[in-house]
């Protein structure tokens, strides 16, 4: 039982490592609406480095929840 | 690229305000030039007229202009509230519908953990797929390429 | 509890039925479903009995919704799209009248139980499948795969692409669903607000016209939202039957 109790409080612990993401996210997001407010012309030729942007922030906060799911479901 | 855009912009523009003048104001004046011309009703009709046409010319160049790109990120308010929930939603549903696709085959197969990892990673590559083509972005990304080399001129 | 914002979603029996073993109880659910579909009917047959060629306001309120259905399906899905017309109002008044019948205080909201979205996404994803299949036959599995991707990347393609369409179900369900049960508890967590605070006298019925003002604002918002989702869930239906009409995008 104490094993189980140590998993959850782990996948809760290996939760906040999205919050980091969520944190950088938001860096990108707001960095490129004031770039595009800036240069609005310029916005859409960026859209694509946003998402990569995007994607590799994420799948840092992703590998975080794969390790909470590990925790919980093997 | 923006001479290109401005150049476009301005001839989806001037077809909208050509109808409209063809369409609408010479009828108009050559129905009122003779009954009265210091008429101040006829002038507020006038008026209103004018107005309606630049309305029409701003809702037919709107109207173009949006079905031409075909972007969300421009409009604005509510669409751009559906959108944002549109989107986050269908990234989650991607992340989520991988890790239960893994873990279903992980208990199917044995081979936990690593269809959840595989599956998760998918699912997440799916979630991106989603998003981009959500708004919109995954056809013309190959038109957009020359845009940044030129920028960083 | 008189404040729990959990018990509007209840489900009761109206009319307890069971048939070998499984439950078929009329429940109140299925009570405002029935009131859903009376009442787009009733508004749409209503409306459109007079045929006036210049249309009342109410029957030019109902050809509005048509336009708006029929633009938007041929914008997603062209000519050939028009086959699913029927379907496609039909779910986008359901999913409008149900969204809007529920902003009704002490009424049930249909939408706000995932099942009931999730049988709509399924009905979509369904005749997605079915008719993509019957028309295409294999053909219709173009769609996992992409064109011009190197050889290599092809499996990994399908599969992304395989999950990107499982996941469709799932998120225009849940979109759905987490919307108006997040807007109705937010309601009501503000409506309790009130009740508990102005239980402090008169300072706390001063305070009270805040958490007002908060309930009339998110009242307005989720009528903004109901329409809103019915639209998504609209619009993601014509793109999702593009993908049945033609597949190798």
């Amino acid at each position: 039982m104490e094993v189980d109790a140590a998993k959850a409080i782990g996948a809760g612990i290996a939760c906040l490592g999205m919050g980091g993401a969520g944190i950088g996210l938001g860096t990108i997001f707001g960095n490129y609406l004031a770039g595009a407010l800036r240069n609005p012309s310029a916005a859409d030729g960026q859209f694509g480095r946003l998402i990569f942007g995007f994607a590799v922030t994420e799948a840092l906060g992703i590998f975080s929840l794969l390790v909470a799911l590990l925790l919980l479901f093997t | 690229m923006l001479p290109a855009t401005l150049k476009r912009t301005d001839t989806s523009s001037r077809p909208g305000e050509g109808v409209a003048v063809a369409g609408e104001k010479k009828p108009g004046k050559a129905g009122r030039t003779g009954p009265g011309s210091g008429d101040p009703q006829h002038a507020a009709d006038d008026e209103l007229e004018r107005r309606r046409q630049r309305l029409e010319a701003s809702l037919a160049a709107r109207g173009r202009g949006e079905g031409d790109t075909g972007n969300a990120a421009r409009s604005s308010g509510a669409v751009g509230y559906g959108q944002a929930l549109r989107l986050s939603s269908e990234f989650i549903a991607g992340v989520a519908v991988g890790a239960g696709l893994g873990w279903f085959i992980d208990r199917l197969a044995g081979t936990s953990p690593w269809g959840l990892i595989v599956f998760l990673l998918l699912g997440f590559a799916a979630g991106v797929l989603n998003v981009m083509r959500s708004a919109g972005k995954i056809a013309d990304a190959g038109a957009r390429v020359p845009t940044p080399d030129r920028r960083e001129d | 509890m008189a404040n729990d914002p959990i018990h509007q979603f209840q489900i009761a029996k109206l009319i307890p039925i069971e048939i070998g073993g499984m439950d078929f109880s009329f429940t109140n659910s299925s009570a405002f479903m029935v009131a859903t579909v009376a009442v787009s009917g009733a508004f749409l047959y209503l409306t459109t009995s007079s045929r006036g060629l210049v249309p009342s306001r109410l029957q030019s309120l109902s050809e509005m919704s048509y336009e708006f259905v029929a633009n938007m399906l041929r914008d997603a899905a062209g000519s050939h799209g028009m086959k699913f017309f029927p379907m496609v109002f039909s779910l986008f008044m359901f999913v409008l009248v149900a969204n809007l019948l529920g902003l009704f205080p002490y009424f049930f909201t249909v939408t706000s139980h995932i099942i009931v979205t999730f049988a709509l996404a399924l009905l979509v994803i369904g005749t997605v499948i079915v008719y993509g299949f019957m028309k295409h036959g294999f053909g219709f599995l173009k769609l996992f795969v992409p064109q011009g991707v190197p050889g290599i990347l092809v499996p990994l393609v399908v599969l992304i692409e395989v999950i990107s369409f499982l996941s469709r179900p799932i998120s225009l369900s849940v979109r759905l669903f987490a919307n108006m049960l997040a807007g109705h508890i937010t309601l009501k967590v503000f409506a309790g607000f009130v009740t508990s605070l102005s239980a402090f006298g008169a300072v706390g019925v001063f305070g009270a016209i805040l958490p007002l003002i908060m309930t009339v604002a998110i009242t307005a918002l989720e009528f903004l939202v109901a329409f809103l989702q019915a639209y998504v869930f609209a619009v993601l239906t014509c793109m999702y039957l593009n993908d049945a009409l033609h597949p190798s995008h």
